[in-house]
């Protein structure tokens, strides 16, 4: 193998990017580090016991996390669902149907709402959205439909997993239609003269051309999960913070950076606490880093197909 | 094949659809905003000036506002010369191995759960020095600048055409010379519009600042390597508040929250370029 001379560009700029490398492993290493007591004292328990108890004496302390992995999956799951059809409509509407000038308005309002920071989400979700969902959805639904599990829990405080889902779904919509938007309009002109020209309706046609860009919505549903995954102030202040496993809906929840928020103040007055709650950031980095390479890795294939 | 009828029907209650789940999909921002304002402006109304000037007690948000500042300027002294190196070496280098590795982990550190950058700043910074500090809150909102700022750089200098590269290097220049003296300026206003983007981002940052900056509202704070507050911070604090006085001073510092975040959001608009946050 040949060395290749540095020239003085590399010299310059590749400490930059070594330097960003070394701080992402390291970063992944601390939380390994410092979460490993956790795996010594309670082995896999850590992840897949729901038990929170903290204790003055160490010996009688024990958690799992369970719970707040549940929460977490739950509500961004349902936050998905609820960003999926959102966002496909949006993008069709934005490029299909939407006068030329107001076009550019819907883009603008789209990139506001995905930069618009996350705690006016969590002060608006706290105090307009939760009041307004357990008045007109939740009670209505536990009223009539109790009998179905998801909707088993009275919604006494409507702060619950159905609540967080909502709100990322709110939060989350801009992100997956900015990939999906980019995605529409790559769809060659052709194929859309092509449908147009068999006599398909508009719904027949836009049936079609999504079919081509299947992929790229797969990848925007996944992207958008990774970043509900990891969202922290707004679910803090509408899931209920309370150590829970439940299939309904509304009941209150946990998800693990709310947890990291909520617990780790207090962490270094108990033994055993802190190593877990590490454990818990080890997760969702790993969730997180899972997340994203397939999404990133799908899309990126999704393109260079296209282009060719 | 259904009859044209149906197909008719399909046809138009697809339209009404579309439309009615896209009103739905941007309903919530009117909705939020009218709401800041709504319940913001009578506060801030109330105190008039002092609001912006006064301490937490005194009822205003003033050492706040100066933290978040501090935070937004220490962290882009931080990030901003490693972004804008790593955005033009991953720029330059499109198809070698380091340089596409450093594409995806400036993707995944983009997507990446903030609340995990502000417990490792923590644990490195804050730990160490025995203290939370204005220092330590700017390092973990670097951290988060950094991957905007740098993908940013890194599409602006993709869009030069490549006749200017070839001309440039046709006239026997170093690649330095090159890269920072012509292809650089060429791409600024784009680079800027990353800058603004990862600014307006950081600003609204709560999570990473939870564990590393401490809080601050009583006094204006003296020294970087001091707890400082930080505008989203104190209204998280405020909202877990049982109290209705810290409810409404929450809304109010959401109003001026929000208003900074316009006044940084607005110009990239106005020069209109694709923007994806």
């Amino acid at each position: 193998m040949k060395i290749k001379r540095l020239d003085m560009f590399q010299i310059i700029t590749l400490p930059a990017v070594i330097f960003v490398f070394l701080l992402f492993i390291l970063m992944l290493s601390v939380y390994f580090y410092n979460a490993l007591p956790a795996f010594f004292r309670e082995g896999l328990d850590v992840y897949f016991k729901n038990t929170w108890q903290a204790s003055e004496i160490p010996s009688k302390e024990y958690y799992g996390l369970a719970a707040a992995i549940w929460g977490t999956v739950y509500s961004s799951i349902i936050g998905v669902l609820i960003a999926l059809p959102i966002s496909v409509a949006y993008s069709i509407f934005v490029i299909d149907y939407a006068p030329k000038k107001l076009k550019n308005i819907f883009i603008i309002i789209s990139d506001m709402m995905a930069g618009l920071p996350t705690i006016i989400y969590g002060i608006w979700g706290a105090f307009i959205l939760v009041p307004f969902l357990q008045k007109y959805i939740m009670i209505p639904l536990y009223k009539n439909l109790s009998f179905i599990p998801i909707f088993s829990y009275p919604p006494t405080t409507g702060y619950s997993y159905f609540s967080a889902g909502v709100l990322l779904g709110i939060m989350i919509t801009p992100f997956a239609s900015a990939i999906i938007r980019e995605a529409y309009q790559m769809v060659p002109f052709t194929y859309r003269e092509a449908a147009i020209s068999l006599g398909l309706t508009r719904y027949e046609a836009t049936k079609i051309l999504l079919g081509y860009i299947k992929p790229a919505i797969v990848s925007g549903m996944i992207l958008a999960f990774g970043r509900a995954v990891g969202e922290t102030v707004a679910v803090s202040l509408v899931i209920g913070n309370s150590f829970n496993m439940s299939v309904s809906l509304f009941a209150p929840g946990y998800t693990i950076s709310s947890l990291i928020a909520n617990q780790f103040g207090n962490a270094y007055i108990y033994r055993h606490m802190l190593p877990v709650l590490y454990a818990g950031g080890l997760a969702l980095f790993i969730i997180g880093l899972i997340v994203n390479v397939i999404g990133i890795y799908l899309l990126m294939r999704w393109q260079k197909n296209v282009r060719i | 094949m259904s009859g044209y009828k149906t197909r008719r029907g399909k046809d138009i209650s697809f339209i009404i659809g579309i439309t009615i789940l896209t009103f739905l999909g941007i309903l919530p921002l009117f909705h939020i905003i009218a709401t800041v304002f709504i319940n913001g402006v009578p506060i801030i109304a109330k105190k008039g000036i002092s609001f912006l000037t006064n301490t937490l007690s005194n009822g205003g948000i003033g050492p706040a506002i100066a933290g978040t500042f501090i935070l937004i300027f220490l962290s882009s002294l931080i990030g901003l010369p490693v972004a804008l190196l790593v955005g033009i070496y991953a720029y330059e280098y499109p198809e070698s191995k380091i340089g596409r590795a450093t594409k995806t982990l400036l993707q995944i550190m983009l997507e990446f759960p903030t609340i995990l950058v502000g417990v490792f700043v923590m644990s490195m910074i804050a730990i160490p020095m025995g203290t939370y500090s204005a220092i330590a809150g700017a390092f973990a909102l670097a951290i988060i600048l950094m991957p905007y700022v740098a993908v940013y750089t890194q599409e602006a200098m993709r869009e030069i055409p490549f006749t200017y590269r070839e001309a440039s290097f046709g006239l026997g220049l170093s690649r330095v010379k090159v890269i920072f003296q012509i292809l650089v300026p060429l791409s600024k206003r784009g680079i800027l519009t990353g800058v603004l983007i990862g600014l307006a981002k950081v600003a609204g940052e709560t999570a990473p600042l939870l564990f590393t900056v401490g809080g601050l509202y009583e006094s204006y704070p003296a020294s970087i390597t001091e707890p400082v507050g930080a505008i989203p911070l104190l209204i998280y604090t405020l909202v877990q508040s049982p109290s209705k006085a810290d409810h409404m001073m929450a809304w109010g510092a959401s109003l001026i929250l929000l208003l900074i975040f316009l006044l940084i959001f607005i110009p990239i608009r106005l020069k209109l370029r694709e923007v994806r946050l």
